[in-house]
């Protein structure tokens, strides 16, 4: 449904991606993970024109958005996002930042556009905090906001660029919660995580991205029991430190220890 | 022997019988101020949304006119717009054609209020050029005020707006804007309170505001002292309002939580 082709993009001398290719089917989970620096929220960027690709296509549902006389206004509609640090719209209370898309883009009547706000704010459990500015929620309702205001304009696929680095670990759940709904109800999805438990639960391809390439993809099985290459390894072993049992800093600390 | 001993009442009282220039020419300044500001400010923002977002050439031109601008006396740009008519009416007759009719454009009311009638200038080509230079002025500096505040919005609001379908003007109209514009009441305010003193500068070309009007009374009373003062304490008391209004302004329309 959505396909990138041979996508290529420098900042200056930087060179980010670097030949990435990948396609997601209709109503398929898949998530992107790798070091920071790997192309990962730049490769979103491409996906939905808000950085466009200096080399490669994006094709969605068959039609090329790179194309000349395609409006990336109307694609960009079809195409959600959901961002790292939210992005809600400061000056508007939750409610509005959800209508506001199908108010000016969609053009619908105000009192429409309200009723439909408010029926995904109920979606991300937010109903009741719909009158609340930004600032007066917590990090974990605002990206729940933020996904709302994605899911309000009905597009083919959403993308969230690493939408629980920014929180405090209590309020992760909460936004993995909505997202996993969400991925059960059926939307297509490309995810940009290092939250394993989730993809475990829903992905159903992973792509590791390093230095601009997609070094290994498979299922999360393969990348949890089978992972090919040493880099895929070596950072699986990071993110157990992160969020694993802390064996291995336990491990380590001891030997440094014992030395 | 023949010490004349201070009067401040009989002062205060000789310099207030001209209560009806001192009238006219607030007014005068009100105009000039008010008309300047609301220039400035409409001129100011399409600068700043020029400079931020108008691609290479055009935010290039913004900056150069906001450098010119400020890097220039307020009073060199007065006597350029002042006279500029002039040398090209001197042009214009050369070749043969019609002069700008400089002269001509007047419009003035009278004012009756007790037994005075005050002859009001509401409009002439001294008038215009007060109000044009003073407002391409502050337009300058109320560009980089405004470019600050838009600047502080941050690319991420205008980011989230486009990745929803809005157009970049749409998304700067509905997003970055309304926030822009609550953040920079506070600075903005600084060129609210300039301003009104940077009106007298159009004395030097002969239209009669409040300063001048000051300069005639003391002309006829030699009260010096005290008709600056009380010319100041109109200032004063104006420019407290004003920064008083902004500052209610600003508290009403910020957003809850921030």
């Amino acid at each position: 449904m959505i396909r990138i082709v041979d996508g290529w993009k420098s900042y200056g001398d930087l060179q980010v991606l670097k030949g990435v290719s990948f396609e997601v089917g209709e109503q398929e989970v898949k998530v992107i993970f790798g070091p920071s620096g790997s192309g990962k929220s730049t490769l979103l960027r491409c996906i939905n024109m808000l950085d466009p690709l200096d080399k490669g296509e994006v094709y969605l549902h068959e039609q090329n958005l790179i194309a000349p006389g395609v409006n990336p206004n109307m694609m960009r509609a079809r195409i959600g996002m959901v961002f790292q640090h939210f992005n809600l719209f400061a000056h508007l209370k939750a409610i509005d930042n959800v209508s506001i898309g199908l108010r000016r883009v969609k053009k619908l009547p105000k009192e429409e556009a309200r009723a439909k706000a408010l029926e995904m704010l109920g979606r991300v459990k937010m109903a009741k905090w719909a009158d609340h500015y930004p600032a007066q929620l917590s990090g974990g309702q605002q990206q729940r906001v933020g996904i709302a205001r994605a899911l309000s304009m009905k597009p083919d696929v959403i993308l969230f660029d690493e939408p629980t680095s920014a929180l405090d670990p209590e309020l992760i759940g909460e936004v993995l919660q909505v997202m996993l709904d969400i991925a059960k109800s059926g939307t297509t999805m490309i995810v940009v995580t290092h939250e394993m438990g989730f993809a475990k639960a829903v992905a159903s391809e992973m792509l590791f991205l390093d230095n601009g390439i997609i070094v290994e993809r498979g299922t999360p099985q393969h990348f949890f029991v089978s992972p090919k290459s040493e880099r895929v390894k070596h950072f699986l072993k990071q993110l157990d430190i992160l969020y694993g049992s802390h064996k291995e800093l336990l491990k380590r600390s001891n030997e440094e220890e014992s030395k | 022997m023949f010490q004349v001993l201070p009067q401040p009442i009989e002062d205060i009282l000789r310099v207030l019988e001209y209560w009806d220039h001192i009238l006219a020419g607030f007014l005068t300044t009100m105009e000039l101020y008010g008309g300047a500001l609301v220039m400035g400010f409409f001129l100011g923002l399409l600068l700043a949304l020029l400079r931020q977002y108008g691609g290479i050439i055009l935010s290039r031109i913004a900056t150069g006119y906001i450098e010119i601008i400020r890097g220039t006396p307020l009073l060199a740009q007065l006597f350029f717009i002042y006279f500029l008519p002039y040398s090209m009416n001197s042009i214009l007759e050369a070749q043969g054609l019609s002069p700008i009719p400089i002269g001509k454009w007047n419009i003035q009311t009278d004012i009756i209020i007790l037994d005075r009638i005050i002859t009001y200038t509401i409009f002439d080509h001294r008038m215009l050029v007060g109000l044009l230079t003073l407002g391409l002025n502050s337009a300058a500096y109320q560009a980089e005020y405004i470019r600050g505040a838009i600047k502080s919005v941050g690319t991420g609001q205008l980011l989230a707006a486009q990745s929803l379908g809005m157009s970049r003007l749409a998304a700067i109209r509905h997003v970055v804007l309304p926030q822009a514009l609550r953040r920079v009441i506070p600075a903005w305010s600084n060129e609210a309170a300039y301003l009104p003193k940077y009106t007298v500068v159009v004395f030097f070309i002969g239209v009669v505001d409040l300063f001048g009007e000051a300069h005639f009374i003391v002309a006829n009373t030699f009260r010096t002292l005290t008709t600056y003062v009380f010319i100041a304490l109109i200032f004063l008391a104006l420019i407290t309002i004003v920064s008083k209004a902004l500052d209610f302004i600003h508290k009403r329309t910020s957003i809850p939580g921030v």
